[in-house]
């Protein structure tokens, strides 16, 4: 089985919380052996403090004995922190200062060291595993943010593009599961060799919305795969979010 | 009003006479050009030119940018490695002869352009509405097919980049879908009833130019397509032209021999892009 969270945003205390739950989701034979973090490891919201995000990258690259070493996308966020280092692929800082104000940039900047910004550089935009996608938005970028409002040709599409069958994101911080239950149609082609007709045709294609482990002030959600029986389950774990706890 | 849709035109002036003399047999009232008026071919000035001076509504081709921005090919901005190292050369000869009024032309063209016609709303790109440098290969599956077209607010969107011509319905097209939201942030899905709903679609066109002067369908014959506005008929036409003048300009102005030949053939294997879903990133 598959743990799979995304938007921790700094939030050291959150994650802790899901690190202690996740075993709690082994049931029998069937044992939690992956955990992934769909990227917004990092962030500059109201629970990040200086300094935190250094502490929390370094917690997920070095886990305790008997913890799992979780595999990583890369985030908006991290891709915001690339950018202010001309690593990414736009250099610079509008959007932050932007959405955030000239804080944030100084913020961003200072709670993460230069060996964590490398860290950032060796992520992944996604991992295909299966006929699953993960990732923070989809394979077309960490902006992508598909919910349960996106309309159902454009989820097609970004499953398409990888020919995943399943896709677990995590840019919205909603938790849902969007469902192409069926879809069907005629699609006629006409070249200058021929013409040709053949039915549209699909089935049984969903979308699923991990959550957020750190957005929602003590209240940590994300969500658990079991790729044997096709089956996804969503925990919240409360965690005590008090000053100096 | 019967409608001429034309692509991909690479520099190559008798290719683009002999389209727009059959065009004009075939009673076209208005001509659309969906970009890469230069590159491969000998005549990128003339081609400008001549589009200039019959005001034709153009949008701006990826070979049209890369001239006007600079060669920044990332390594999916051609089909392939040799693809590539051809398009190099062809972009350093074509940056060397272009006059800067006809430079200044192709940087202001339009990514897309729209009109409303009684078959509905035409949309005009050159690769996809994503970027000119996405291929929409008539192999491409349906629903992403649905999606460049919805994505683009179209009813018939016109594409070319391919060299390929062709015309595809997407029609009677029935979406299912159940979703289930967590109700509010201290919840999950499953704490409420899912929602069950299914969208229908209407008849969708994608309809792709093929190219004017570096066809790629197996024949050198030029290509564009015929659209007629109030009966929604599409005629993919086949322009046979004096392809052995364009050959021959080519090697006289010292472009690689490898243009003439698969100018000549009406085929190149290493322009066959292998990823129809990839979009460029730069």
């Amino acid at each position: 089985m598959w743990a799979i969270a995304s938007g921790i945003e700094g939030n050291l205390r959150a994650y802790e919380a899901v690190l202690a739950d996740v075993p709690r989701r082994s049931r029998g034979v069937v044992t939690v052996d992956r955990l992934f973090v769909l990227g917004d490891v990092i962030g500059w919201g109201a629970r990040s403090q200086p300094a935190m995000n250094d502490r929390l990258i370094e917690r997920l690259v070095t886990p305790r004995p008997g913890e799992l070493l979780p595999e990583v996308c890369l985030g908006l966020w991290e891709e915001r922190c690339l950018s202010l280092y001309a690593l990414g692929p736009e250099a610079g800082a509008a959007d932050l200062v932007e959405r955030w104000g000239a804080a944030a940039v100084e913020g961003l900047w200072r709670s993460v060291s230069r060996s964590a910004v490398e860290w950032m550089r060796s992520l992944d935009l996604a991992v295909v595993e299966l006929d699953c996608l993960l990732a923070h938005g989809s394979a077309v970028g960490v902006e992508d943010c598909l919910t349960p409002q996106t309309p159902p040709w454009l989820w097609l599409d970004r499953l398409g593009r990888v020919q995943a069958r399943r896709l677990f994101c995590g840019r919205s911080g909603l938790a849902f599961r969007y469902d192409l239950v069926e879809g069907r149609g005629d699609d006629r082609l006409r070249t200058l060799e021929g013409t040709r007709s053949h039915p549209m045709v699909l089935q049984g294609l969903w979308g699923v919305g991990v959550g957020t482990v750190g957005r929602i002030p003590g209240l940590a959600t994300y969500c658990c795969y079991d790729p044997g029986r096709d089956r996804v389950t969503w925990h919240q774990v409360a965690y005590d979010d008090g000053p100096g706890s | 009003m019967k409608r001429a849709i034309l692509s991909c035109i690479h520099g190559n002036l008798e290719a683009f006479d002999a389209v727009l003399l059959d065009l004009e047999r075939q009673g076209a009232e208005a001509i659309h050009c969906l970009g890469d008026l230069v590159g491969y071919g000998p005549y990128p000035n003339e081609v400008v030119e001549r589009v200039r001076s019959l005001a034709i509504p153009t949008v701006q081709g990826c070979w049209d940018e890369d001239i006007v921005e600079g060669l920044n090919a990332c390594e999916c901005s051609y089909p392939s490695l040799l693809a590539e190292r051809r398009g190099r050369l062809a972009h350093r000869w074509t940056d060397g002869v272009l006059t800067a009024d006809n430079r200044a032309f192709l940087a202001q063209l339009p990514e897309s352009l729209a009109l409303e016609t009684a078959a509905g709303r035409l949309v005009f790109v050159h690769g996809s509405p994503s970027s000119a440098h996405e291929y929409l290969l008539a192999e491409m599956d349906a629903f992403m097919a649905l999606e460049r077209v919805l994505g683009a607010g179209a009813d018939v969107l016109f594409c070319g980049h391919t060299h390929i011509p062709y015309a595809r319905s997407l029609d009677g097209i029935q979406l299912r879908t159940v979703i289930a939201e967590a109700p509010d942030q201290r919840s999950i899905p499953g704490d409420a009833p899912p929602v069950d709903h299914t969208v229908t679609v209407p008849v969708r066109h994608l309809i792709n130019a093929g190219s004017v002067g570096e066809p790629r369908h197996g024949r050198p014959h030029a290509t564009y397509v015929l659209f007629d506005d109030e009966s929604g008929a599409v005629e993919l036409r086949e322009v046979p032209y004096a392809v052995d003048k364009t050959c021959a300009a080519i090697l006289e102005r010292g472009l690689p021999m490898i243009f003439a030949w698969r100018l000549a053939k009406g085929l190149d294997y290493a322009e066959r892009a292998e990823d129809a879903s990839h979009v460029c990133a730069r």
